[in-house]
């Protein structure tokens, strides 16, 4: 049974992610239409956990592929295992076998994240992160299989998918995709939240947190994504610094702890530089209300 | 708004508005949707409530979009569209007596502003709202063909400074004349072509491949070798990283205000095709022009002719709509081990944000973009031309052509700016604060 995207919507928040329509629909899509979503946006949005959510939310098996430049078939896909192999081939010499009898059967086969997606019994969510990290040749093998739900070993010959996984990938865009690709997933920009979703993301997040230190904090972090910072902070680095705050017994945001704590949130030397009047705006504002 | 309201009578209607909204997206604003998008677009309908305008606004946009530059304009399309009750084009405006908005949304859905809209002057229909928006909008696709050209090359010959060569590059759009480059110093071209080349490192590719020695053993061909030996692997196979060879994306300006410059910089662009196969040159002027198989069928030492390039040669300079048509269109040419050359000057009429998010664009996906000017090489020179100023916060480096011996320099000068570009990043960046 697949849910509606109401329902959806608040199963994710029942898990502490909070999403937008668009995100929720869209995600409903990659289950019902079996097309991968291709996720993109700033760094630290929650588009990775997001894929995570809706493993946990379905109740399946989450796997996970970690792109980066160089990535080829045979780490994504599958191994041999090389030295078994080579333990099977002396054993048979000594027992005056033919060696290469069994050689490349599935005992010696070491699935990797793709395989490993498409001989699951159920559904699993495959998450294939920053797919923009990987090279163009990758990028042309994985349409391959997202069009085909199949994979050859050329040893073994083809192996048809079990079932067919709920694929999300992601990019951070630091390369440009290309159409093919583009055109094979559905597709869903993920922005920043607005400052009353932030709000209910650490809320959610930190369950511990003095709601006035929340307020400051997503009201400091939108003030500061405001300023052409060289790394805006993303949802993550707002519930990294929340939870610095709160581990501070920190209950409000003034200049000692923003100080103390501004590593969590501006991670570059030059941003802490360029945000310090920001900042110390938002102090003195934080402790007159208080 | 009508946000919870329905959108169509029944679902057939729906599935047919649907798939008028998708062609015209594809029309208008060149989406990539073919039959399999409409198709799953119309499946996606199945799966949303479809009482709710924001679960279908977010569907289709998941099924009809492919990148966030593409979002807003379906945004705008989608309300325009569905608001107006997915008519395509009203050919009529509709017999309703002339009162206000009634109060309530009637029972079709629609809006309440629906009667005022329509019954106004034909330009304001929401048929024809987002046409001007998206046209005079920075973000959306380029103006047709006859609006780069639209007459405005006379007052642009103002600013070009070498009148005499203009005469012989310039056969001015209308004389329909070939352009013919004389041979020149070839030798000495293609010696600055081979320093070009060499100056390119970009290091090694981070794929493994089959190679006779490599730094990594290559398990699998290792062992189906020693299957052979009984187990032994006698046979070493190995995996390495090959060079990445330099390919060239050349832009040319062959406006007239470049002159003489034009005519070298075209005779380096052959230089360099025959010194690597890995070589595509565009010229513009008003239009832009692949010349990559003009230069591949010339002869190399003889004078370089070319047939008549229309727009792209000898006409004003409009230097961000050509940009941004080669990073789109041409976007296929671009990859990482594209090195991008811009020649041209940077005296430019039409609008520098559109260089910048040209160059941006291009720089994303290519090893790197680099700006030679023949202007940069007068003594005192800065980087103040609308066009440079824009550009100049997106290149990698910035530098001079005003002669071969600039071109000779190339080489080093570009190795000299590859170690400083770290400096040159982290140091606020006039242009920026300029553009």
């Amino acid at each position: 049974m697949i849910p509606a995207v109401k329902d959806l919507q608040a199963a994710f928040q029942a898990r502490g992610y909070v999403t937008g329509d668009a995100l929720a629909t869209a995600l409903r899509l990659v289950v019902g239409l079996g097309k991968p979503l291709l996720l993109e946006g700033p760094a630290g949005v929650g588009k990775t956990e997001a894929a995570k959510t809706l493993a946990d939310v379905l109740g399946t098996r989450l796997i996970r592929l970690q792109c980066y430049e160089g990535l080829d078939a045979q780490s994504a896909l599958y191994e041999w295992n090389y030295a078994r192999q080579l333990l099977h081939l002396r054993a048979a010499e000594l027992r005056g076998e033919a060696a290469s009898d069994g050689l490349y059967g599935e005992t010696f086969l070491m699935p990797r994240p793709l395989l490993q997606a498409i001989r699951e019994p159920r559904s699993a969510v495959l998450l294939i992160d920053e797919i923009d990290r990987a090279d163009d040749a990758f990028e042309a093998f994985l349409l391959e299989l997202l069009a085909e739900w199949q994979i050859t070993v050329p040893e073994l010959g083809t192996l048809a998918a079990v079932s067919r996984p709920h694929v999300i990938l992601t990019s951070n865009r630091s390369r440009e995709l290309s159409d093919a690709l583009r055109r094979r997933c559905l597709y869903h920009w993920t922005e920043y939240p607005s400052r009353a979703q932030e709000l209910q993301i650490v809320l959610s997040r930190l369950p511990g947190i003095n709601e006035t230190l929340a307020r400051q904090v997503t009201d400091a972090v939108h003030a500061l994504r405001a300023l052409p910072l060289g790394k805006t902070p993303g949802v993550a680095e707002t519930l990294d610094w929340a939870a610095a705050l709160v581990s501070l017994h920190a209950d409000h945001l003034d200049a000692e702890s923003l100080h103390a704590t501004l590593g969590a949130v501006l991670k570059l030397r030059e941003d802490q530089l360029l945000a310090a009047p920001t900042l110390q705006g938002v102090a003195a504002q934080a402790q007159a209300r208080g | 708004m009508a946000e919870t309201g329905r959108v169509a009578g029944t679902p057939a209607a729906l599935a047919a508005q649907v798939t008028t909204f998708a062609g015209r997206l594809r029309r208008r604003h060149g989406f990539l949707i073919g039959p399999g998008e409409v198709r799953d677009a119309l499946r996606a309908l199945e799966l949303v409530d479809l009482l709710s305008r924001r679960e279908l606004r977010g569907a289709l946009r998941a099924v009809l979009t492919a990148g966030p530059e593409q979002g807003r304009l379906f945004d705008l399309e989608f309300n325009a569209f569905f608001r107006a009750g997915g008519q395509p084009q009203p050919e009529l405006p509709p017999l309703l007596p002339e009162t206000p908005a009634p109060a309530e949304p009637d029972p079709d859905g629609d809006p309440p502003d629906k009667p005022d809209r329509e019954q106004g002057d034909p330009d304001t229909r929401p048929e024809q709202a987002p046409s001007p928006q998206a046209g005079s909008d920075p973000g959306g696709d380029l103006p047709d063909g006859e609006a780069l050209q639209d007459g405005q090359d006379s007052e642009e010959g103002a600013e070009q400074d070498a009148p005499v060569m203009q005469a012989r590059v310039s056969p001015n759009a209308a004389t329909g004349e070939a352009l013919r480059v004389d041979a020149g110093d070839l030798g000495g071209l293609l010696r600055a072509a081979t320093g070009l080349i060499r100056a390119l490192e970009l290091g090694r590719a981070r794929r493994l491949r089959p190679l006779p020695r490599g730094s990594k053993l290559d398990s699998r061909r290792t062992l189906h070798a020693a299957a052979r030996t009984a187990g032994d692997a006698v046979l070493l196979r190995w995996l390495g990283r090959p060079r990445r060879a330099p390919r060239f994306l050349l832009v040319l300006d062959g406006s007239r205000s470049m002159g003489r410059d034009g005519a070298l910089l075209l005779r380096f662009a052959q230089a360099l095709h025959l010194r690597s196969r890995r070589v595509e040159v565009y010229a513009f002027s008003t239009g832009l022009t692949r010349l990559t198989p003009l230069i591949r069928g010339a002869a190399p030492g003889q004078p370089l002719a070319l047939p008549d390039l229309g727009d792209a040669w000898g006409g004003g300079t409009r230097i961000g709509e050509n940009l941004l048509r080669l990073a789109r269109d041409e976007r296929g040419r671009v990859n990482r081990d594209t090195v991008v050359l811009i020649l041209s000057d940077g005296l430019d009429t039409g609008d520098p944000a559109l260089v910048g998010r040209a160059l941006r664009d291009l720089r994303r996906r290519s090893a790197g973009v680099v700006w030679l000017s023949p202007l940069a090489a007068t003594p005192g020179y800065r980087p103040v031309q609308r066009a440079i100023a824009a550009a100049l916060p997106h290149l990698d480096a910035l530098l001079p052509a005003g002669g071969p011996e600039d071109l000779h320099a190339l080489g080093r000068r570009l190795r000299a700016a590859r170690l400083t570009r770290g400096a040159a990043v982290a140091s606020p960046d006039p242009g920026g604060v300029r553009s």
